[in-house]
């Protein structure tokens, strides 16, 4: 079958499910639902067929042109797109199967469910995107699929905040990636990214690399916001306000990680300058230092996984920058997979506690739903990098490509970094498995019902399973597979097990104090619980400046514009008042001033 | 010379007027059906003029000539290219939306739909009109039946917002009249043809010193910054189809005037002093927007998003003259006039709707009335976000093609506005958040969703953006070939 045949039918069968439910199953939710699993399920599939079909030549076609404008629209089938597309229409549909469960009582099931639909099509529009302005449409599109499901609830005063804010910090990172494409049409006339990409006649032949690196540094923007680096990662903590199952399919799995993709289709271009490879490295690992500290302090279960999720971004786009394409995509795959575990296995818990506290959930019998527990140490295993677990090979190979790309120290933050990584995610671990009181014996806590965990167990297994797709992956990316010794992953594993080990010396052990080591020095303890004061920064200098813009504006509008107008009306009617006053009836008055005139045209006159 | 279908569509609201007028009193149905009878079929016949616009040749078609007072060369000369068969569509939209936007009006039904049916004859015929003189009587018909319009049937401060939209626009006018007879008598042809006018050649001194009473005079009526202080007032006084029409289509005439009197009779003096107001445009932009960011009537933040939204058309209006990146600046523009004008009517007849049933425009009023109004938040959201520039809708390719042309022309200007879509999104985001979402407000339980034909003008109005947001080159091919005419004048 024609690959891109196959790819509109992936693409655009989310949609149609998502326009039908939409106009015709409001009151109807089991038919809107059937719709939308259907419309994912056939996404499912297709992708499946597109990746068993291997990389196969690009396909598009001119959408639009428009003086110096040519858009095209077609679909990219190389390894990257096909890998990542069956990755998303996977996890899409084992969200929206667990999602019957989860969302069983909500009155607004069908606007969930299409709102899902929406994304899976955007999401997927997106991933096989052929031309940059076509990706950023997608783009933008996923971005509305997320404010939409953040604010899901919008009853609720938070929810519809976290929603507004999310879509404000992407847009401000999103500006950058539009005036960067903007720049890319203008310099090049084109946006078809393989032509962009070409090393002999692409984006890298026409400008010095100092343009480069501007551009790709504009791109980087966008990426920031989508994939909440750091100072644009704000959003992505508030918009676990949103359904958990939402989060583990947008905010964890697949939306955030569009930035990254991003960053790894254009590759290329991000090589070729220097100067931005040093920024990303620089951000990403500041960004998984921070978002680790901060986890380190958290106690709500869901912020803690988005922190993760952060510092897992920032691995992967350190990876990236470092030069390891296959490092960056393999983490990319393989945390989509265990990270929507892990928030899977949270919302079994939410949903049957009904509170996000881990403290909480460990104390009311959390480690009693034990498919669920299963599903979340395996995960957490996985998210420490732990082998011979997913994320373990792919946070390996992270590592690795950063010594080897020469930047040690980089090569050591990230190290520590992935101690604390270890450490606070075994924090997690510990707080539900090993609670600080006896468990009182509660009949009350069970699992989770076979469509909450069924996506759970399979998850679970492809977490165990996923380090075997390196092979596979490198050979449809055309990469060769590295190998490593055994010494060099040593370090990985110590660190992993330190962090391990410390967190249980912290929190798991029958005399553990439970506040963890940060809580020995004030000073970071309160850096981290205030998140290093990001949003303060904000609320207090950008936020207040738009204000103050607004109110003197307004005043500018109100006083000088109108007022000004005003003003001006009152001098026409002040002048007629007066002017009509010389209509006096009185007749001394009109000789007067006749007099007066002939005078003065006497004057004149006579004056030539 | 077949069908003289142009001045059949402008016949239609002629009819339409003195058939209002000519119904006893009292029967108002009988004027609803009369007004929605006559506007769709001007709708039709406008798709039937879209349709059979030849594409490939381009330039004015459907030409009508007929000589009307020859001792001046005024003639009754009617035709439309590219740009005109976009706005002739446009206004037919608007007015059948807007017709039954109104349809629950009581008050006063036969003279509401006369005066409205009036301003819409003028709107045609500007659009269509190739005759300068006709021009400026069609604008200024269009223009006085607002007074009325919004005095009888406003609402908030709706004395004030009359006058001053009135002295506003005649302050325009006699800016224009002027300059429009200069051009007359320079040239010299004894002919208010705007094709003969256009072939002649003025001396760059005279355009310079013209060029700037026909874009202030035009630009008043388009919005411009810094004299669009009649249009939110006026926005927020008018009745809900007045503002539709208002916003939708009358703002757009002082842009069409721009670019058809000043740009391409006076080339040279456009682009002389387009560095200028491509600035002030630019300011206007995000002038509008942080405005809009303070606003607390519903109405008031649509109608300054309409500064900053007119901003971007007259932006590329500006910038196609400069001649860096005319195409896309041109296209941007005109696009952008319909964008605008669909998505502006849609959020005033939303609006409307909404404050049909609440009696109040107040934002801080309303709150979570997404779970009692769900169908007319959602259009409302619809119309915002196409106002945000968000793909998908009609008005993303066009601020794209103005940005585009923007950032080749003047990098660090076209930085800023697109920097100031997140000024956009954050007023918009802020309607959203007080107004529709968080806790449901009991006030408001008792308020009614629309229902049925309700739903249809606003419906049309959605399908629309969305056709366009995702087809763009349906208006891309319309009015590119006229664009490139255009640019053969530089």
């Amino acid at each position: 079958m024609n690959p891109a045949i196959l790819a509109i039918v992936v693409i655009f069968t989310p949609l149609v499910a998502f326009a039908t439910a939409m106009l015709f199953c409001m009151k109807a939710h089991r038919i809107a639902q059937g719709l939308i699993l259907g419309g994912g399920a056939v996404s499912v599939v297709g992708a499946f067929l597109l990746l068993l079909g291997g990389p196969s030549e690009t396909q598009s076609i001119v959408w639009l042109s428009s003086g110096s404008l040519e858009l095209s629209f077609g679909f990219m089938f190389d390894g990257l797109s096909l890998s990542f597309g069956a990755v998303v229409a996977l996890i899409t549909f084992l969200v929206q199967v667990y999602s019957i469960g989860y969302m069983h009582h909500d009155p607004a099931k069908t606007r969930y469910f299409a709102l899902l639909g929406l994304f899976g099509w955007a999401m997927l529009g997106f991933v096989y995107a052929v031309d940059l302005l076509q990706a950023l449409i997608f783009w933008e599109l996923v971005g509305l699929a997320s404010f939409f499901l953040i604010g899901f609830w919008y009853e609720k005063p938070s929810a519809s905040a976290a929603a507004r804010k999310a879509f404000l910090l992407t847009r401000i990172g999103d500006t950058g990636l539009l005036i960067g494409i903007l720049l890319i049409i203008n310099i090049s006339g084109m946006a078809h990214i393989p032509a962009l990409l070409d090393a002999e006649t692409g984006l890298t032949t026409m400008v010095s690399e100092g343009t480069l690196t501007l551009l790709v540094l504009l791109i980087f923007m966008g990426i920031m916001g989508k994939s909440a680096q750091f100072p644009l990662h704000t959003w992505l903590p508030d918009a676990m306000e949103g359904p958990t199952p939402v989060s583990a399919l947008l905010h964890s799995a697949t939306m955030v990680a569009a930035g990254v993709f991003l960053f790894a289709r254009l590759h290329p271009l991000f090589m070729a300058s220097e100067t931005a490879i040093l920024v990303v490295l620089c951000i990403a690992i500041f960004t998984a230092l921070m978002s680790a500290t901060i986890a380190m302090v958290e106690t709500d279960l869901k912020k803690v996984l988005a922190y993760s999720s952060i510092g897992q971004l920032a691995f992967m786009l350190a990876a990236l920058a470092a030069g390891g394409l296959l490092a960056g995509i393999l983490h990319l795959i393989l945390h989509a997979v265990f990270k929507a575990l892990l928030f899977l296995c949270a919302g079994s818990y939410i949903h049957h506690f009904e509170t996000n506290d881990m403290r909480e959930i460990g104390r009311r019998g959390g480690r009693r739903m034990r498919w669920t527990t299963a599903g979340l140490v395996i995960g957490g295993a996985s998210l420490a990098g732990l082998p011979p677990l997913a994320g373990f090979f792919s946070k390996e190979e992270v590592l690795a490509s950063l010594s080897h790309g020469g930047y040690h120290l980089i090569w050591f933050l990230a190290l520590f970094a992935a101690f604390l990584t270890a450490y606070y995610t075994f924090r997690m671990v510990f707080f539900i498995i090993l609670p600080d009181r006896p468990l009182e014996a509660d009949a009350t806590v069970h699992d989770s019902s076979p469509v909450i965990l069924g996506p759970i167990i399979f998850l679970t297994i492809a977490t165990v399973l996923g380090g075997l797709i390196l092979g596979p992956l490198a050979a449809i990316l055309l990469l060769d597979v590295p190998h490593h010794s055994l010494l060099s992953m040593l370090p990985a594993i110590l660190c992993a097990l330190a962090g391990v080990f410390v967190a249980w010396w912290d929190f798991g052990r029958s005399r553990a104090t439970r506040r963890g080591f940060v809580g020995a020095v004030p000073v970071l303890h309160r850096l981290f619980s205030r998140k290093w004061y990001v949003d303060d920064v904000y609320q207090a200098v950008f936020a207040r400046f738009i204000q103050l813009m607004a109110t003197v504006l307004h005043r500018v509008e109100v006083d000088l514009l109108d007022g000004g107008a005003d003003r001006l009306a009152d001098v026409t009617r002040w002048t007629g008042g007066w002017t009509a006053r010389l209509q006096s009836g009185w007749v001394q008055a009109y000789i007067a001033s006749g007099v007066v005139v002939v005078a003065l045209a006497g004057y004149f006159l006579g004056s030539r | 010379m077949g069908i003289p279908i142009l001045s059949l569509i402008l016949l239609c609201p002629v009819l339409a007027t003195a058939a209002v007028m000519l119904v006893p009193a009292g029967r108002d149905q009988m004027v609803r059906w009369i007004s929605v009878a006559f506007s769709l079929l001007a709708l039709i016949l406008s798709a039937i003029v879209w349709m059979a616009y030849d594409q490939t040749v381009g330039g004015l078609q459907f030409e009508e000539i007929v000589p009307w007072v020859p001792a001046v060369g005024i003639t009754w000369h009617m035709a439309v290219d590219g740009f005109g068969v976009l706005l002739v569509m446009l206004n037919s939209l608007v007015w059948f939306t807007g017709v039954l936007t109104m349809w629950s009006l009581a008050y006063r039904v036969k003279e509401y739909f006369a005066f409205m049916t009036l301003l819409v004859v003028g709107v045609y015929g500007v659009f269509m009109t190739q005759d300068l003189f006709l021009l400026f009587f069609f604008y200024e018909i269009a223009v006085v039946p607002m007074y009325p319009l919004i005095l009888i049937w406003g609402s908030t401060r709706k004395e004030y917002a009359a006058m001053k939209l009135m002295l506003y626009l005649l302050v325009g006018s006699a800016l224009l009249f002027p300059a429009l007879l200069a051009i007359y008598h320079v040239a010299g042809l004894g002919t208010f043809s705007m094709v003969e006018l256009g072939r002649h050649t003025f001396g760059i001194e005279f355009q310079k010193f013209v060029y700037p009473f026909v874009y202030l005079g035009f630009g008043v009526l388009a919005g411009m910054f810094p004299f669009h202080g009649w249009s939110p007032s006026g926005h927020v006084a008018a009745p809900s189809a007045v503002s539709m029409l208002h916003a939708g289509v009358l703002m757009k005439l002082g842009a069409f005037g721009i670019l058809v009197v000043g740009i391409r009779l006076l080339p040279e003096g456009a682009t002389y002093w387009a560095p200028l107001f491509a600035v002030l445009a630019a300011c206007g932009i995000l002038y509008g927007a942080f405005v809009a960011l303070r606003q607390t009537d519903f109405k008031f933040v649509i109608g300054f998003s309409s500064v900053s939204h007119m901003g971007i058309v007259l932006l590329g209006l500006n910038l196609g003259v400069l001649g860096v990146a005319s195409a896309d600046a041109f296209n941007g523009a005109v696009f952008q006039m319909f964008a605008h004008g669909i998505m502006t009517a849609l959020f005033f007849s939303t609006v409307g709707y909404i404050y049909d049933k609440a009696h109040t425009k107040t934002i801080s009023d309303f709150g979570g009335l997404g779970s009692q109004m769900p169908r007319a938040v959602t259009i409302f959201i619809i119309a915002g976000l196409c106002g945000a520039g968000l793909p998908g809708l009609a008005s993303f390719w066009a601020e794209l093609l103005v940005f585009l042309a923007a950032m080749k022309t003047y990098p660090i200007l076209g930085a800023a506005i697109v920097a100031g879509l997140v000024l956009t999104a954050m007023y918009i985001l802020r309607v959203f958040q007080q107004a529709f979402f968080g806790p449901r407000n009991p006030k408001w339980d008792g308020l009614t969703d629309m229902v049925g034909w309700e739903l249809l003008p606003r419906a049309i109005l959605v399908a629309v953006l969305i056709l366009f947001g995702f087809f763009p080159n349906l208006i891309l091919g319309l009015i590119d070939p006229t664009t490139q005419i255009l640019m053969e004048g530089f």
